[in-house]
């Protein structure tokens, strides 16, 4: 039994990556993704993008002004207003309303009826946008890496959860079986076969190692109360809000009194907030407005601490005093906040959240290389039958066939719903869902075509799908839209981020083009090596690359 | 906060490239096949690795706080080593040029954490 715990942690390792590392590249690829998921919503929604150019010039004061006399005007009798004030990641004034439920109706149909109740203001102007195009944006692709798509977001989140405990397993069982953990730590050694795809999982897995395993970890704990209720079942029963209510506070709702009296002035209360936190909070919400019960509440904006629990401030709404402040929290909770933000990264400035996306990246190519080492290893056994002409196994033709789908075939999907954002009618109905459905034709047509021929051809062509279709996105730009990079590169600050999505996406296009290339590259070398052999029309690929 | 930022990640990428260069394999890349590092040598780069990654970690401290200052580093981190993988398969010698920069990359991190 020498090297016994190091072996079994191989097989672990083996079988726990690779039962889930197609789903969990989706997640992956959703995941890193949604970093710019506001980036990318307003990407989306290229209506908004005329008033962004414009400098604010605007204090908070005048923006909250301007939009709840907007809302007073559209919204009066709603039990909740949110505005959100213009800011680095967010150019323009956002307003929602929530209106009291009417009796009958379904949960999805609030939702749908929730999506409707908003509006932008131009900070320049105070004018209101042109209307945007009904699309989800990044929220789409936020939702997809923990909800899937197609279930209730119940099983999604069961499906991702058990994948994500796979990860946890993978990657602790990775760490004991990797025998030369610190003499290969910077070892890359490319053109060496499946030498050269096993150090490009160790690079990409062990040198951001901190940033895989706290990802795994903290997605786990953002849905721990799902995962693992007992404790909460044990003191609370079928009354789970109650928890939510106690342990968060969030949840606390006042009563409206039903007596009519007038909205204080916000003004003093946003100075006051700006006098306590030294800066002017992002987010302003207002519940049962014109009612005597009327609460203001306060946000500071992220950026100073990982907690994803931000300072608020509470105020009376007809009055004007401060009520309450939030108070400093227990230290589990601020422990989970802190677990929380981890995660989801609102903190983050422009440097570091470029560094999340990045490690993110990293992490998709882990997962991929990963992958693509079990085929190449399980190949070799089928060294000698495929030199005589014979075919792999079932298994190998299987996971080949995933991985082209998978690898080759997600950046084709991600790519397809951004086409289909620019490219469907604007006024078409269900909009948002027509582009959702692209996302997974385009997908499952890639899917399909893999299973039928999972061949180096078939790498090659998807790769290079995926490759016109990304690095195409900022061409389609310039005939669909006014913002493109022509324009985009040389306008004002607030269209930076429609520039620097374009440039995103036209480098993965040109890395997948290059590894397109690249493959045909190889295949040429190798059949000018192999010139003398005889001619053999099997489905090899990779095995050499 | 840019600077001491900057001046992190040339100390972490000095750091792993001081520990890199006297690494059996890539020793052996950069002098010759058979050759090892003096142990004397060996022992010297380490220290001077593991003094840079801890200025490099003070220095996201001075600039991001205790809060997002270790979070910065992780990145920086992964940054700098992938950073030194890549060249030392494609051009060794420069890593061990590179190295240097940790001098003045540390001497920019003290001023500013001492001014701060």
């Amino acid at each position: 039994m020498k090297d016994g715990l190091r072996q079994s942690m191989a097989w672990v390792h083996t079988w726990s990556g690779l039962l889930v590392c197609w789903l969990l590249l989706l997640v992956f690829m959703g995941g890193t993704a949604s970093y710019y998921r506001h980036e990318i919503t307003f990407w989306m929604k290229p209506e908004l993008h005329k008033a962004a150019g414009a400098q604010s010039i605007i204090t908070p004061a005048q923006s909250t002004a301007l939009a709840l006399r907007e809302l007073q005007e559209r919204a009066p009798k709603a039990t909740r207003w949110t505005i959100d004030l213009p800011e680095e990641r967010n150019p323009l004034i956002l307003a929602t309303w929530q209106n009291p439920p009417k009796k009958g109706m379904t949960r999805e149909e609030r939702r749908d009826a929730f999506r409707k109740q908003n509006f932008s203001l131009d900070p320049a102007t105070g004018l209101q946008t042109a209307a945007p195009r009904d699309s989800r944006g990044g929220e789409f692709l936020y939702r997809l890496h923990f909800d899937l798509y197609y279930m209730s977001a119940i099983w999604g989140r069961w499906i991702v959860g058990v994948a994500a405990m796979f990860m946890l397993v993978a990657i602790v069982s990775g760490v004991i079986t990797h025998k030369r953990i610190f003499k290969d730590f910077f070892t890359f050694r490319p053109r060496k076969g499946q030498r050269s795809w096993l150090d490009a999982h160790n690079v990409t897995a062990v040198l951001a190692l901190p940033f895989h395993l706290m990802i795994t970890y903290t997605g786990l704990v953002t849905l721990m109360f799902m995962y693992m209720p007992a404790a909460t079942k044990v003191l609370y029963g079928t009354e789970q809000n109650v928890m939510f209510g106690e342990v968060f506070g969030n949840a606390e709702r006042t009563k409206p009194a039903k007596v009519p009296a007038p909205l204080a002035d916000l003004a003093p209360m946003l100075a006051q907030a700006e006098r306590a936190w030294g800066v002017a909070p992002a987010r302003v919400a207002v519940s049962h407005p014109n009612d005597a019960a009327a609460r203001v509440e306060l946000y500071r904006p992220s950026g100073k601490q990982l907690s994803n629990i931000e300072p608020s401030m509470t105020f009376d709404g007809v009055s004007g005093a401060l009520l309450s402040q939030t108070e400093p929290v227990s230290t589990t909770l601020a422990a989970r906040a802190a677990i929380y933000g981890l995660h989801v990264a609102h903190f983050a400035d422009p440097l570091l959240r470029a560094l999340f996306f990045v490690c993110g990246l990293a992490g998709c190519a882990m997962v991929a290389t990963g992958a693509l080492l079990w085929g190449v290893k399980e190949r070799q056994a089928y060294a000698k039958v495929v030199a005589k002409g014979g075919r792999v196994g079932f298994g190998v033709r299987l996971v080949d066939a995933l991985n082209i789908g998978a690898i080759a075939g997600l950046p084709i999907a991600f790519a397809a719903y951004f086409w289909a954002n620019r490219l469907l009618p604007v006024e078409m109905a269900q909009r948002s869902n027509a582009e959702a459905n692209w996302f997974f034709i385009a997908w499952g047509a890639a899917a399909i075509l893999a299973q039928i021929r999972p061949t180096r051809a078939m790498w090659r062509f998807q790769l290079m799908v995926g490759a016109v279709l990304m690095a195409g996105i900022p061409v389609l730009n310039v005939f669909t839209t006014q913002s493109h990079l022509g324009v985009t590169l040389f306008g004002g600050a607030g269209l930076g981020k429609v520039a620097a999505f374009d440039l995103v996406v036209l480098l993965l296009g040109a890395l997948l083009g290059w590894a397109a290339w690249w493959l045909g590259h190889k295949a040429k070398q190798k059949a000018v090596a192999k010139q003398p052999a005889s001619k053999t029309g099997t489905t090899s690929n990779m095995e050499a690359a | 906060m840019s600077l001491l930022i900057g001046s992190s990640v040339a100390l972490a990428f000095s750091a792993f490239a001081a520990k890199g260069i006297v690494m059996d394999r890539h020793y052996a890349d950069l002098h010759g096949r058979g050759t090892a590092p003096a142990p004397a040598l060996r022992q010297r780069m380490r220290t001077l690795a593991w003094l840079g990654l801890a200025l490099s970690f003070a220095a996201c401290i001075g600039a991001s706080g205790w809060h997002i200052g270790p979070v910065l580093w992780c990145g920086v981190l992964s940054i700098a080593a992938w950073t030194v993988a890549v060249m030392l398969q494609y051009a060794p010698r420069k890593v061990a040029q590179g190295a240097w920069i940790g001098i003045p990359a540390a001497l920019v991190a003290s001023v500013l954490l001492l001014l701060h």
